[in-house]
């Protein structure tokens, strides 16, 4: 991956082929985080608890509804990638990124979940199958997307640099 | 959560917490630490979500990784419910807790 340049708010990238590749196949993973994943409270008493989860709950649900059509309008629009020389380059707006974000960390955290969610020393003592090899590459796949563009985000990564 | 989605229940149905009633800054968000999410991430998020500068946010990113939780705001629970959702969107480990003090 490569960050060309930033202009008026909009950040232009560009993808070898099997790094255009790994970014559709991630972004087609998700969801992958349980919708029971997340808890409004650890408060057992907490009044009108039962109520305020199921409309978390369902903010949530909406929130993934909205992401899944932003992934289904990106990978299935042909023009939206130039290409050049066998590399695609593509212009996304800042709010993009910020929604590829949340999906990169949805396949990592969905990623970790499906490992079992294994603390630091777990992880490295976890022995390999095949499901739990793809589990890991997935969720550091996501990390490194998720790493490079924040890089771009933050402007630690300049233009004409490689990810 | 916007304050709209939250209609209003009379009191004898549902009592009101003793320490705080939802108006009042009685709620906390809390974020809690897990192995998984990235520190540059989770800075980002609380950024994002809180409008805060990159020291602030690294602040409370670093008291997660080492305390195990951060307290992020005080707030009446329907703003603490907004925030919650908010971090939770972006797959952050973080809850509402009343405010015990």
């Amino acid at each position: 991956m490569k960050f060309l340049r930033a202009s008026g708010g909009t950040f232009e990238l560009q993808f070898a082929p099997e790094e255009k590749a790994l970014l559709f196949h991630l972004l087609n993973l998700y969801p992958l985080v349980p919708e029971t994943y997340h808890r409004l409270t650890k408060d057992k008493k907490l009044a009108r608890r039962r109520e305020d989860q199921q409309l978390l709950n369902e903010a949530l649900k909406s929130q993934r509804e909205q992401n899944r059509k932003e992934i289904l309008a990106l990978v299935s629009n042909a023009t939206r990638f130039a290409q050049t020389n066998g590399l695609s380059a593509v212009v996304f707006a800042r709010g993009e990124l910020e929604w590829m974000l949340q999906v990169f960390n949805d396949v990592r955290i969905g990623s970790w979940i499906a490992l079992g969610s294994p603390d630091h020393e777990a992880k490295q003592k976890t022995r390999p199958d095949r499901d739990s090899l793809r589990h890991t590459m997935m969720m550091e796949l996501a990390g490194a997307f998720e790493m490079f563009f924040l890089g771009i985000i933050n402007g630690d990564v300049p233009p004409e640099s490689g990810g | 959560m916007p304050a709209t989605a939250f209609p209003e229940v009379a009191p004898e149905v549902m009592p009101k917490p003793a320490a705080a009633t939802e108006h009042e800054h009685g709620y906390l968000v809390i974020c809690w630490d897990d192995p998984v999410n990235l520190m540059e991430y989770v800075t980002h998020v609380f950024q994002t979500v809180f409008g805060w500068e990159r020291k602030k946010a690294r602040k409370h990113m670093l008291e997660v990784h080492n305390n195990g939780q951060s307290v992020l705001a005080r707030e009446s629970l329907e703003k603490a419910e907004f925030y919650v959702h908010q971090l939770q969107k972006y797959t952050l480990n973080a809850t509402l807790e009343r405010d015990g003090k």
